[in-house]
C-alpha cells in the first residue's frame, strides 16, 4: 500500500517537472512552487484564462509595488545613513 | 478525490493567498495590498466571462507551437515540446484521475495564456533526475533508525571531515579563516532561484560584493530536493521535510538555509573586523531566516533573529567608530557618504592635506584603536576557542562572554555621538576638541558618580580620556615650560593673537585669546582679554557657565599665568642669556604629560599589592585592616559607640571594595584604579592630586622667575618708588627744589607757564640727585578751558609729569597709572601750593604795625583787622597743614608701605598688576578723588582757593584790606570748616571714611 502510494506520488512529482520543463520552455515564468498552485487551483476548477489574467496583473501591480517601495526605501536608507543612527 | 464545498472553498482560499504571496512578495496578509489583491483575484476567478477550457483547442495550439517552432527550425525545442505536452497529458495529477482530463487540458491552458514568446527563448531541456535512488539512500540509512534529533541547540557537531568528503575547494577568508559548513550544498536544481526575495528590493551590487568578498554565500539556497544534512542537529529538520515530503506530492521544499551555530558564532565575531559589511550580514541573515523554517521552529528562528540584530547594532556602532578612525588616520579612502553625518571628520580628512593635524582628534583615534585591538584580540581568542573545540561554545555563551565587551562599545559609541559626531560640520577645531574633551569629561564624572557599577566603562573611558588629553598637556607643557604656545591646529583653548609682538606694552593683555564655548549657544564666544586672568574676564566666564575645557578650569588661570610668565621670561632671558638655550633643553626632564601618567600611576597603585609575594600581601592586608579598625572605631567613637566588633567589621567592608582593581592600558603603561578612593568624586579628586600640583609647580616656579627677574635685573621696585618718589612726592627736596620754583614764580606774578621753564626746572631739580630719572622724567602742560581757570588754584591744572618706563615694567606702570598718580600728583601740588603761600607770609608787614602801635588801644580797627587776619591765617594754616600730614604721612606713606610689602608678596605678574591698581585706586579713594566724594574735594578746594586769595591779599599789604573782605573769609572758611567738620564726622561715624580722621578741631 505505502509503495503504491509512493509510486504515485513519483509519478505526480514526475508530471510536476514535467509540467516545469513545459512551464520553462514556454517562458512563463512560473517557478515550482507557483505551478504546483496553479495546477492545485486548475485542479479544483479554476478558470486558466482568469487565473491567467489575475498573475499578469498581480505581477505587474507587485512590481510597480517594488519599484515605489524600493524608492522609499532607498530614501529611507540615505536620511538614516546621514543621521548615522542605522540602527537595525 | 474530489472535494466539494465549504472544505472546497477553504481550499481554494488558502491557495489564491498562497499564489498572491508567491507571485507579489506580499507576506503579510492584513496588509492592504494584500487585501485588494485577494479581492481582485476572488472577482476575477468568480466573475469572469472567459470560456470553459476546450481540449480540442488547447491541441490545436499545442499543434500550432510545434509548427511554429518548425518553421524557426528550432527542432530540438519542437521535439521536446511535442514529446513533454503529450508526456503530461498522460501524466497523472495529484488531485485527478486519470490522465487528459480537462485538468489537464486547464493546465496546458494556462501555461499557454502565461507564455511569452516561446520562440524567442532559449531552451535546453534538463535531463529529469530519477532521484528515487538518492532518497532511498537516505531513507534506507536511516530506516529503522531510532533517530535522535540530538540536543538541538548545544551540540554542534561540525567536523572538518564532512567537508573534506564534499571534495570542495576549503574556502578562504583572510580575515578570520571561516569555513562554511557546506553539507547541503549538494547538487542543486533550482539555479534560476537562487536569488533570496529580499535582495529583489534592490542593491544587486551590494550582494555582488558580499559573494565576491566575503564567503561563499552559504546563504544562498542552493537548496537540494531532499534536504538532509550531515548535521545532527538538523535531523529534526530533516525527518520533519521527509514526512511532508513523503504526504504531500506537492510539497516543495522551501529554501531553506543551514546555518550552524558555529557559523553564526563565527559570524558574530568577525563582525568587528567587517564592521561595514554588518549591515549587509544582518539582511542576510534575516533572509536565510525569512524563508520559512518549519513552523515548529518558528519561534527559534525570530528569537535567533532578534538576538542578532541586537548584536548587529553593536557591529554597527563599531563600524561608526572604526569608520572615523579610518577617517581620521587617513587608512582609507574617503567612502563616506556625501552630506553624512561623520562629515565634520571628513571634512578635516580632506583638508588634511594643507591643515596641520588635529591632535585632539588624533590623540582619542589612538585610544580608540588601542581598545579594538584588544577586543579583538579577545574576539580572535574565542574563535581560536571555537576552531580547537576545545570546549562547547555555543552562541549564548559568547554572547555572555562579550557581554561586558558589548557594554563598553555601547558607552563609547555614545560618547563618540555626543563627543564628535553630533558636532556641526564647519566648527573650529577648538570647539570641537573641548567639547569631545568634554563629553569624556562629563561621561567619567556620570559613570563615576555611579560607583562599583559601571567600573569597566569607567575604566575605560578613564584610558580613554588620559589618552585624549594627552595633546592638550603637551601643549600646555610646551607653553609652561618654553612659553611657546605650539599650536598648529588651533584647537587648544586659548590662542596666541598673531599681531602682538612679545616686547610691546599689550603683550601682557592682548596677545592671547581664550576660546571657550558656552553651551547654550554652543557657539564660539571671544573673551578677549579674558586671558590676562583679570577678575573681569573670569567673572564674565562664570556667568556664562561655559564649556571650556573642564578639566583645566581649576587650574586655568594659573596655565595662563605660567604660559605667559614663561613665554615673556624667555624673551626677557633671550636678550640677556641665549647661550643657556641648548637644543638638549628637553633631555633633563621629563614631560608634564608623563609627570601627570606617573602621578596617576602611583595613585592608582596605591594600596594595591603585589600579587608575588602572598606574605606581604598578606600582611599589607592586615596593616590596612588594623588601620582601618582605627579609622572606623575613631569615628564610631565620635557617635558615643564603642564597639571594637562593630569596627572591624566596617574596616572589612572597606576593604573588601579594595580588592576590586580596574586595569586599563595607558600608552605602555598598565594602569590601575583602585578603589581606595572609590567614595565619591573620585576622579576630580584624582585630578587634583595628579595633574593640578604638576601645574601649581610649575605656574609657581613660572611666576616666581618672572618676579624675581623683573625685581631684579628690570628694577621693578625702583620704578614704582621712582613713581612714588616724583608722583608722590616722597622725593621731598628734589621736588621742593621744583614746586618752589614755579611757586615764586607765581609768587612774584611773573609768568609760569613755559614748558622750557618747567622742564628746565624739573631736571635741575631731578638731575641733582638722580641724574638717570632726570632723562625719564619730564612734564606737560595741558591747555585747559579758561572757564576753569576763574579760581586761583586751578591755575596749576593740566600740569602732568611723565616718567618713561621701560619695557617689561611698563606692563605694571602703565599710561592708566600714570593718569592716576598724575591726578594725585596735581592735588599735591595744590596743596603743597596753599601750605606754601601760607607759610612764606612775611610779619614783616604787621611787624611794622606792631611795632608802631604797640600802645595803641586794642580797640582801633587797623589793629583788630589784623589781628583778625592773624587769627584767619592761623586757622588756615592749621587746616592746611593737618590736610598735608594727613595726606602726606597718614594716607600716602601707609598705603605706600603697604603696598611694598605687598610688592614683595606677589606671585604672578598678574597679582603685581593688580595690587598696583589697588593701591593706585586705595590712594585715589583716600585722596578723595572719587567722583562720589567731589563734594568733600570741593569744599577742600573752597579752603585752598581762599587761602591762595588770604595770601594774595596779605601780599598786597594792608592798605588794600577791607575788613569786608575780612569777615567774607572768615565766613567762607567758617562755612567750609563746618561744612567739612560735620560731613566728616558723620562719615566717621557710619565708618565709611575710616581714613577721614585727620584733625579738623580747630
Amino acid at each position: 500500500m505505502a509503495s503504491a502510494a509512493n509510486t504515485n506520488m513519483n509519478a505526480v512529482r514526475e508530471t510536476m517537472d514535467v509540467l516545469l520543463e513545459i512551464s520553462r520552455l514556454l517562458n512563463t515564468g512560473l517557478d515550482m512552487e507557483s505551478l504546483s498552485i496553479c495546477v492545485r487551483l486548475c485542479e479544483q476548477g479554476i478558470n486558466p484564462e482568469a487565473l491567467s489574467s489575475v498573475i499578469k496583473e498581480l505581477r505587474r501591480a507587485s512590481d510597480t509595488l517594488k519599484v515605489s517601495e524600493f524608492n522609499s526605501l532607498s530614501v529611507s536608507f540615505i536620511i538614516m545613513d546621514q543621521l548615522g543612527c542605522f540602527f537595525l | 478525490p474530489q472535494r466539494h464545498g465549504a472544505l472546497q472553498v477553504r481550499d481554494l482560499d488558502r491557495e489564491v493567498k498562497n499564489l498572491i504571496k508567491h507571485t507579489s512578495g506580499i507576506d503579510d496578509e492584513e496588509d492592504h495590498n494584500f487585501q485588494a489583491a485577494l479581492k481582485f483575484a476572488w472577482s476575477n476567478f468568480r466573475f469572469h466571462r472567459f470560456l470553459d477550457v476546450d481540449s480540442h483547442k488547447v491541441q490545436r495550439t499545442i499543434n500550432g507551437i510545434y509548427e511554429k517552432l518548425m518553421v524557426h527550425s528550432d527542432l530540438s525545442k519542437a521535439e521536446s515540446w511535442m514529446r513533454l505536452s503529450g508526456e503530461f497529458l498522460n501524466s497523472p495529477l495529484p488531485n485527478t484521475e486519470g490522465v487528459k482530463t480537462d485538468a489537464h487540458h486547464g493546465v496546458l491552458a494556462l501555461l499557454l495564456f502565461l507564455s511569452d514568446c516561446p520562440s524567442n527563448a532559449s531552451f535546453s531541456e534538463r535531463p529529469r533526475l530519477r532521484d528515487a535512488g538518492r532518497f532511498d539512500w537516505a531513507q534506507y540509512l536511516l530506516e529503522g533508525e531510532d533517530v535522535d534529533p540530538g540536543p538541538f541547540p548545544d551540540t554542534p557537531e561540525w567536523s572538518e571531515e564532512s567537508e573534506e568528503e564534499d571534495g570542495q575547494q576549503p574556502l578562504s577568508r583572510e580575515d578570520s579563516g571561516i569555513q562554511v559548513d557546506r553539507t547541503p550544498q549538494e547538487d542543486h536544481e533550482h539555479h534560476n532561484k537562487s536569488v533570496p526575495v529580499a535582495w529583489k528590493v534592490g542593491e544587486p551590487d551590494a550582494r555582488v560584493w558580499l559573494e565576491q568578498h566575503v564567503v561563499t554565500p552559504y546563504w544562498v539556497s542552493h537548496a537540494p530536493r531532499f534536504p538532509h544534512s550531515l548535521h545532527l542537529h538538523s535531523n529534526l529538520l530533516n525527518v520533519w521535510d521527509q514526512h511532508l515530503y513523503n504526504t504531500d506530492p506537492l510539497y516543495l521544499p522551501e529554501e531553506k538555509v543551514f546555518v550552524t551555530e558555529s557559523q553564526v558564532i563565527r559570524e558574530t565575531l568577525v563582525w568587528p573586523g567587517l564592521c561595514l559589511l554588518c549591515q549587509n550580514f544582518v539582511f542576510c541573515l534575516s533572509v536565510c531566516c525569512s524563508h520559512e523554517f518549519v513552523c515548529s521552529f518558528c519561534f527559534l528562528q525570530n528569537c535567533l533573529r532578534s538576538l542578532l540584530e541586537h548584536i548587529a547594532a553593536y557591529g554597527q556602532a563599531v563600524s561608526r567608530l572604526q569608520k572615523f578612525v579610518d577617517e581620521v588616520t587617513g587608512y582609507s579612502p574617503e567612502t563616506s557618504p556625501p552630506g553624512g553625518s561623520s562629515s565634520s571628520s571628513s571634512s578635516s580628512s580632506s583638508k588634511r592635506g594643507s591643515e596641520p593635524p588635529f591632535r585632539t582628534y588624533q590623540a582619542f583615534v589612538w585610544a580608540l584603536y588601542k581598545y579594538f585591538i584588544s577586543f579583538k584580540e579577545e574576539l580572535a581568542a574565542i574563535e581560536r576557542d571555537l576552531i580547537t573545540k576545545d570546549e562547547t561554545v555555543t552562541l549564548m555563551a559568547v554572547l555572555e562572554s562579550l557581554y561586558p565587551h558589548l557594554a563598553q562599545i555601547k558607552v563609547l559609541h555614545k560618547v563618540f555621538c555626543t563627543g564628535v559626531a553630533d558636532v556641526p560640520p564647519g566648527t573650529p577645531n577648538v570647539v570641537r576638541a573641548s567639547h569631545l574633551l568634554n563629553t569624556l569629561y562629563k561621561a567619567i564624572i556620570e559613570y563615576d558618580s555611579v560607583g562599583e557599577a559601571s567600573e569597566q566603562a569607567l575604566a575605560l573611558l578613564f584610558s580613554l580620556w588620559v589618552e585624549t588629553v594627552r595633546p592638550y598637556l603637551e601643549i600646555v607643557d610646551e607653553w609652561i615650560m618654553h612659553g611657546h604656545l605650539f599650536d598648529p591646529a588651533r584647537e587648544f583653548i586659548i590662542q596666541r593673537n598673531k599681531d602682538v609682538p612679545v616686547d610691546h606694552r599689550d603683550f601682557w593683555y592682548a596677545t592671547y585669546t581664550l576660546y571657550s564655548v558656552s553651551e547654550a549657544v554652543d557657539g564660539e564666544e571671544k573673551l578677549s582679554d579674558a586671558a590676562s586672568g583679570s577678575s573681569g574676564g573670569e567673572q564674565a566666564a562664570s556667568s556664562r557657565q561655559l564649556t571650556m575645557v573642564s578639566f583645566l578650569k581649576p587650574v586655568l588661570k594659573q596655565v595662563i599665568m605660567a604660559g605667559k610668565s614663561m613665554q615673556l621670561l624667555k624673551n626677557l632671558d633671550c636678550k640677556e642669556a641665549e647661550q643657556h638655550e641648548g637644543p638638549a633643553r628637553d633631555a633633563e626632564r621629563t614631560s608634564l604629560y608623563m609627570l601627570f601618567l606617573e602621578s596617576v600611576q602611583s595613585r592608582l597603585r596605591r594600596g594595591e599589592e603585589s600579587p608575588t609575594d602572598t606574605v606581604t600581601e598578606q600582611q599589607a592586608t592586615k596593616r590596612s585592616l588594623i588601620k582601618m579598625q582605627s579609622i572606623v572605631a575613631r569615628h564610631l567613637e565620635l557617635g558615643d559607640i564603642h564597639d571594637p566588633l562593630l569596627a572591624i567589621n566596617f574596616a572589612r567592608l572597606y576593604l573588601e571594595q579594595s580588592d576590586f582593581h580596574e586595569r586599563f592600558s595607558g600608552g605602555d603603561i598598565i594602569m590601575d584604579r583602585s578603589s581606595e578612593s572609590v567614595t565619591c568624586q573620585t576622579f576630580e579628586l584624582t585630578l587634583r592630586s595628579c595633574l593640578y600640583p604638576h601645574i601649581q609647580l610649575r605656574y609657581i616656579e613660572c611666576c616666581g622667575n618672572l618676579m624675581r627677574t623683573l625685581k631684579k635685573d628690570y628694577r621693578l621696585i625702583e620704578y614704582l618708588q621712582a613713581m612714588r618718589n616724583y608722583f608722590l612726592l616722597e622725593a621731598g627736596d628734589t621736588m621742593y627744589d621744583f614746586y618752589t620754583a614755579i611757586f615764586d614764580k607765581v609768587l612774584e606774578k611773573e609768568s609760569w607757564q613755559q614748558l622750557s621753564f618747567l622742564n628746565v626746572q624739573l631736571q635741575e631739580a631731578v638731575g641733582q640727585r638722580c641724574p638717570e630719572d632726570s632723562s625719564r622724567l619730564s612734564i606737560f602742560l595741558e591747555t585747559i578751558e579758561p572757564t576753569r581757570k576763574k579760581q586761583p588754584i586751578n591755575n596749576l591744572d593740566g600740569l602732568t609729569l611723565s616718567y618713561k618706563v621701560p619695557w617689561p615694567v611698563d606692563i605694571v606702570i602703565s599710561s592708566e597709572c600714570q593718569k592716576i598718580y598724575n591726578q594725585v600728583f596735581l592735588l599735591l601740588l595744590q596743596i603743597k601750593w596753599a601750605k606754601y603761600s601760607l607759610d612764606t607770609l612775611r610779619f614783616s608787614v604787621s611787624k611794622r604795625f606792631d611795632g608802631g602801635h604797640e600802645e595803641n588801644p586794642p580797640k582801633d580797627p587797623v589793629h583788630q583787622q589784623i589781628h583778625r587776619m592773624f587769627l584767619l591765617r592761623v586757622k588756615l594754616m592749621h587746616f592746611v597743614n593737618s590736610l598735608h600730614n594727613y595726606i602726606m604721612t597718614r594716607i600716602l606713606h601707609s598705603t605706600g608701605l603697604e603696598f611694598q610689602h605687598q610688592v614683595q608678596e606677589a606671585k604672578d605678574l598678574d597679582q603685581l598688576i593688580k595690587i598696583h591698581y589697588r593701591y593706585l585706586s586705595t590712594i585715589h579713594d583716600r585722596c578723595l578723588l572719587r567722583e562720589k566724594v567731589s563734594f568733600v574735594k570741593e569744599a577742600i578746594m573752597k579752603v585752598l582757593n581762599l587761602v591762595l586769595i588770604f595770601s594774595d591779599r596779605w601780599q598786597a599789604g594792608f592798605g588794600a584790606w577791607k575788613i569786608e573782605s575780612i569777615e567774607k573769609m572768615e565766613s567762607d572758611f567758617k562755612n567750609c570748616h563746618m561744612f567739612l567738620v560735620t560731613i566728616l564726622n558723620k562719615a566717621v561715624c557710619r565708618g565709611s571714611f575710616p581714613h577721614c580722621k585727620f584733625d579738623l578741631n580747630s
